[in-house]
């Protein structure tokens, strides 16, 4: 497979600068897979699982809130956060879950206090599942 | 300068001795900070940057590009993010970036509203005395920026923007240029100027070139307008954590600076009150002598 060049850029440094065979990763429209020489693209990226296929291998990270920038000579993600799943804090992310769960379960939630519980709750629970695998 | 007794001038150098230690703790303190803040800075920057060339990319992709970020309108309220130090002795650092929030006001006439939201203790404090109206207030803030809480502030700047509550955005922090030149610096924030990539520099001098080239034509999914809408906080959001560790910077080297000439100036001052007891002392021995042989002559 032809490769091409890959950043994973987040708020602490690069943390993926290299080649990669090829990349899967949740825009907020679906499920979107990356090859070689793709057109021109950029797309919002949600909560989710982004997977890097390079020499044979596969690593799985978690991402939460980023960009997707495809160009002709690189492809770019920013991502607020991002962590390999085998570096993931396991004990971290069931705590930020079950204080998000605290939180939804208060009835007198404003609208946008609900948004900002539901996002946490989702981006522990997307650590916990890319962490689990 | 009256003749100081030999035991006053003694207590005055054991003084200034003791001061001496203290400024140069400081100024080695603040030169172990600073240089962790070019570190953060380092690390930041490719986040940053990315960033300022995916908008201008967007921005330039389209002629009729307009969004609620872009569009200009009557400023009727405005919101300043100041960020300056959490302390003291720091020589001119906070006074300088805050005075800048003044003058931007007298030069627009300062019948506009404004809201604040200070980073920093004596940004609060100066506010807070002024009796502005603060928003939100993050004392403690800049020497451990965390992502999540930068990304509360550009949450509210946005949503308050999108909300109509503030029609003009301008972020005010202190400039790292040099371990001599440290400068107040104001940026607009909100409407979006799509001509002027947003740039923060931090211990840069030299600017490469920020003219905005023509890119391929980009596959937008969905929409251009969304994916900028979408880039938007995560900017302010990178921009904001540069600023605060650009000010902290700042507030290190100005710091070391300051600490650095009292400690010299605390040198000179020992060196001379010791020439001044070294004198005293020679001239009381001299005074002895002196004594010793006229008693002697007196009684021969």
């Amino acid at each position: 497979m032809t490769p091409f060049k890959l950043e994973i850029i987040t708020p602490d440094g690069f943390l993926y600068d290299g080649q990669a065979d090829s990349l899967i990763v949740r825009t907020t429209v679906g499920d979107k897979g990356i090859l070689a020489r793709h057109e021109p693209y950029a797309a919002a990226l949600g909560t989710g699982k982004i997977r890097v296929m390079s020499g044979g291998r596969t690593n799985v990270a978690a991402l939460s809130s980023g960009v997707i920038k495809v160009g002709t000579d690189k492809t770019v993600i920013l991502a607020q956060s991002c962590e390999w799943s085998d570096r993931i804090d396991k004990k971290r992310a069931e705590e930020a879950k079950r204080l998000a769960e605290e939180r939804l379960a208060d009835p007198a939630l404003s609208a946008k206090e609900l948004a900002i519980a539901e996002f946490k709750l989702r981006r522990a629970l997307n650590r916990l599942d890319t962490a689990g695998k | 300068m009256p003749k100081a007794s030999m035991k006053t001038i003694k207590r005055r150098i054991k003084s200034v001795g003791s001061t001496l230690q203290i400024t140069k703790a400081m100024e080695m303190v603040a030169s172990s900070k600073l240089r962790r803040a070019k570190h953060r800075a380092e690390a930041l920057r490719p986040y940053f940057e990315a960033h300022a060339d995916m908008l201008s990319d967007i921005a330039a992709s389209k002629t009729d590009f307009s969004t609620v970020f872009t569009a200009k309108r009557e400023i009727k309220n405005r919101l300043f993010i100041v960020i300056a130090g959490d302390r003291e002795l720091a020589g001119g650092f906070n006074s300088n970036v805050l005075r800048l929030v003044a003058n931007y006001e007298k030069e627009q006439g300062s019948s506009v509203p404004a809201k604040i939201i200070a980073i920093g203790k004596r940004t609060v404090d100066y506010f807070r005395k002024k009796e502005r109206e603060i928003i939100a207030e993050y004392p403690h803030f800049c020497e451990n920026i965390k992502p999540g809480r930068c990304a509360d502030i550009a949450g509210i700047v946005t949503d308050m923007f999108k909300a109509g509550e503030v029609d003009e955005v301008l972020l005010v922090y202190t400039s790292y240029i040099s371990a001599l030149r440290q400068e107040p610096t104001l940026i607009k924030l909100l409407p979006f100027d799509v001509n002027n990539k947003p740039r923060i520099t931090v211990g840069r001098e030299k600017q490469e070139d920020d003219s905005i080239k023509k890119q391929e034509d980009i596959n937008y999914d969905p929409t251009p307008e969304a994916v900028f809408d979408r880039i938007i906080p995560k900017m302010f959001l990178s921009m904001i954590s540069c600023a605060c560790i650009d000010s902290f910077a700042s507030e290190q080297s100005a710091r070391r600076n300051a600490m650095e000439s009292a400690s010299d100036n605390a040198s000179d001052m020992i060196d001379k009150l010791s020439l001044q007891y070294n004198r005293a002392r020679q001239e009381k021995i001299t005074n002895e002598i002196n004594e010793i042989v006229g008693g002697a002559n007196a009684i021969s």
